[in-house]
């Protein structure tokens, strides 16, 4: 058992060669119906006068298409598949493999780049025509309706939303000054929490006007800078308060 | 598998099976054919992903709570991205590219970045050819091109930049990366020693790694001589300013933390200080020494004009930031000259386009001390925002508590008188500065004498005075540099920040008129 991450390379020492083929999209669809153990077709080299021709024969059973793109038709695939043997002069194509338990392992070199292509022939004419057409409609389709619409909104006086709203503010009631050492109390527990606080989220926690809040704010001389914060340049004005006391006197704050 | 013989062919037959249910999912791995990679040299291979990327898709972490959090931040983020559409993609790891790493450590690597668009319109098999003859197929799921990384030491955008402005002067091209070697051994060499090596052109003008987290007060004679070429280097290299305030302060720690200073390098073995100090040899070009002294004497330059040109209010102003800058100075020059010397530098960024207007008295001693303690978020000509900004500037770099007591006593010093209290300062500078010192051998050339000598100007021919500042500013215009030429230390017998501060005062007493020319400030005296 490897460990993660290494790479088996037993198939680069050994040399196993290995074809890289293309094959069209409905061929390969094709091959995902295949029953037992998966036979396909047959494959036919000819060595011929020193070239060599490969053929490849699509098995009866699977060379009727039942639907393409989803939609059901019935159009007989064609039998015959030649190859284009093409070289792997540019690169360098090898095979590698990740198992479901990831082990990684080098399969084999690639020998022999070839493409699939079928024959020319009237099915496959029709099975492409077929394929064009369905793929040159449209996704978006307008459609007429017989009756029109009327399970969306209506219109309402005032939504329920905004009732509960309007109702939450009238027993909230105003916002009181209250005591100042509570007020400053509410303060420095939310600032033992976060540094930096934003003016109106403040006035929320403290239930302040926000001029009370200011100059409690200033008499104990938080420093505002909106350029301090690292990130803070576009946001409107923090309040962070570098270093706390709690012991301020109660005799320096005067409102 | 059939096989039939006729007279010139040979035919054979295979079957061919797709296997249903494999537990392995093939990809191809393409090479370069140019890059004759060899499988038989390969003893030992590595394929992991690639997570260089994960810090970038990281969102920097901001604390939660406590110090330097904010409320709602989390929430006010999202419904920011939200507002404008942002859509943040998410780092997965299965999507990384590959990195492959043969034969260990010391071997070739290849990077495998998916190739797009396999799938689309045609698949890919494999064929194999099973022992009983038949061909089995297998589907290729993704297709990844490994390309080798270089091992060797390449440069980096910047740099490479620079090497290109210098292309016409540098005739020997492979010298460049040696030099760049040998200078990270002496670099380290350095460390280790404490002293100095000089492998430059350029020898006495290399000052690179001087600024060891103290203030150097250099001897201005040699400032002089870059009358020019100081503002156009810390322009020029202003940029490179934020990247290299992490490797002084880094460089101490270097052996400890190998690359995790700058959040943006991966953790590579040959590139881990590609970015950082670039001490050039030649005079041509800016040397990381002159930047830095550029950069120095930006400061000090800067702070000038607040102390003598804008008279009462900035200078009331500058005078009441000394002396709780003074005593911050001195403890933290012990505690901690990093930060401090990173501030500098982040400043001088700030203030190195403005490097021209602020031409006026260097030689203000409050400038030399000023710039210790500059705070980040100066501007230029908003004195006030800078006072305020100040206060906290120092806190939050230095973790608040000395802060308290220094932020009220800052508005309520009263004003004093100039001269006191950059004597005072200077004085204070200089005992702290001495403890630090004998770390750093070669630094120093300020003889240590007390400022107070500045009033017996020895014998000498040309002697600091009034009437010779008066003269020689009525016959041309003249920069603070210039002037300062004309009253070199070794002949006035002075110190250097004594000349310093006797040639502010003169200046400030003789108010003279002030014209740019050619990007730098004039002063002159019309008759």
């Amino acid at each position: 058992m490897s460990e993660k991450g290494e790479l088996d390379l037993t198939g680069a020492k050994q040399n196993t060669g290995m074809w890289l083929v293309k094959v069209p999209k409905y061929l390969s669809q094709q091959w995902n119906k295949a029953s037992g153990r998966g036979e396909v077709g047959k494959l036919r080299i000819t060595k011929n006068q020193g070239r060599t021709e490969v053929s490849f024969t699509l098995n009866e059973e699977l060379a009727n298409i039942s639907d393409i793109g989803g939609k059901p038709t019935s159009v007989s695939a064609p039998r015959e598949h030649p190859f284009i043997l093409q070289s792997v002069g540019g690169q360098t194509l090898t095979v590698f493999t990740e198992s479901s338990v990831d082990k990684l392992a080098l399969e084999g070199i690639v020998v022999q780049r070839a493409e699939c292509r079928p024959a020319a022939s009237e099915n496959y004419m029709k099975l492409k025509r077929l394929q064009i057409e369905e793929s040159s409609k449209p996704v978006r389709l307008s459609q007429q309706l017989d009756k029109a619409v009327t399970t969306n909104y209506k219109p309402v006086a005032n939504h329920q939303y905004n009732i509960e709203y309007e109702k939450k503010k009238k027993e909230d009631g105003k916002r009181a000054r209250a005591d100042k050492q509570q007020v400053l109390d509410m303060l420095f527990s939310a600032f033992e929490k976060h540094q930096y606080y934003n003016i109106k989220d403040l006035v929320d926690i403290t239930k302040q006007p926000v001029v009370a809040s200011m100059v409690i704010n200033s008499k104990l001389s938080f420093s505002m800078s909106s350029t301090h914060h690292p990130k803070l340049s576009s946001f409107p004005i923090w309040v962070p308060v570098e270093n706390f006391c709690r012991e301020l006197p109660t005799a320096s704050i005067s409102i | 598998m059939t096989s039939l013989a006729t007279s010139s062919q040979m035919v054979t037959e295979y079957v061919v099976r797709v296997p249903k249910n494999t537990s392995k999912r093939y990809n191809i791995m393409a090479f370069n054919a140019a890059d004759k990679v060899n499988f038989s040299t390969w003893h030992q291979a590595r394929l992991e992903r690639d997570l260089s990327n994960r810090r970038l898709y990281q969102e920097d972490e901001l604390p939660e709570a406590g110090a330097g959090s904010e409320f709602h931040r989390r929430l006010r983020d999202e419904a920011r991205r939200r507002k404008l559409g942002i859509v943040l993609r998410e780092f997965r790891a299965e999507e990384q590219p590959w990195l492959l790493r043969v034969n260990g450590r010391t071997g070739r690597r290849y990077r495998g970045v998916k190739k797009g668009g396999v799938t689309e319109n045609a698949s890919y098999y494999v064929f194999t050819q099973c022992p009983d003859g038949a061909f089995e197929a297998f589907p290729v799921l993704n297709w990844f091109n490994f390309t080798p990384l270089a091992r060797h030491r390449t440069l980096t955008a910047e740099e490479a930049e620079e090497e290109w402005e210098r292309r016409n002067k540098v005739l020997n091209h492979f010298s460049i990366m040696q030099q760049r070697r040998l200078r990270d051994q002496d670099e380290e060499e350095e460390e280790e020693r404490g002293g100095r090596k000089v492998p430059k052109k350029g020898g006495d003008r290399d000052r690179g790694h001087g600024d060891r987290g103290d203030l150097r007060i250099h001897d201005l004679e040699d400032d002089l001589e870059l009358s020019s070429e100081d503002s156009e280097g810390s322009e020029a290299e202003g940029d490179k300013v934020p990247k290299r305030k992490a490797p002084p302060g880094g460089r101490k720690k270097r052996k400890k933390k190998k690359g995790s200073e700058d959040e943006a390098f991966e953790d590579s073995d040959d590139g881990d200080f590609e970015g950082q100090e670039v001490d050039y040899m030649s005079d041509a070009s800016s040397s990381s020494q002159e930047e830095e002294e550029a950069k120095a004497k930006v400061t000090k330059e800067d702070d000038g004009p607040k102390g003598i040109d804008e008279a009462s209010e900035s200078s009331e102003e500058s005078e009441e930031e000394k002396p709780p800058e003074e005593k911050e100075e001195e403890e933290e020059e012990k505690k901690a000259p990093t930060p401090q010397e990173k501030k500098k530098k982040k400043d001088s960024s700030d203030e190195s386009q403005t490097s021209e207007e602020s031409d006026i008295d260097s030689e203000t001693s409050s400038a030399l001390f000023m710039a210790k303690k500059k705070t980040p978020p100066k501007r230029r000509g908003s004195t006030s925002s800078s006072r305020g900004g100040s206060r906290p500037g120092t806190p939050t770099e230095l973790g608040g508590p000395s802060s308290t007591s220094n932020a009220p006593s800052g508005t309520s010093t009263s004003s004093t008188s100039t001269s006191s209290t950059l004597r005072a300062a200077a004085g204070k500078l200089e005992q702290g500065r001495r403890p630090p010192d004998p770390p750093s051998a070669k630094r120093p050339r300020v003889d240590p004498a007390p400022p107070s000598g500045k009033s017996t100007p020895s014998s000498g021919e040309v002697q600091l005075t009034e009437e010779a500042v008066r003269r020689y500013l009525g016959r041309k215009p003249m920069t603070t540099k210039d002037l300062l030429k004309k009253f070199q230390t070794k002949r006035t017998g002075l110190s250097s920040d004594a000349t310093v501060n006797v040639l502010a005062q003169i200046l400030k007493r003789l108010n003279p008129e002030r014209k740019v020319i050619g990007d730098k400030m004039h002063f002159f005296l019309k008759e």
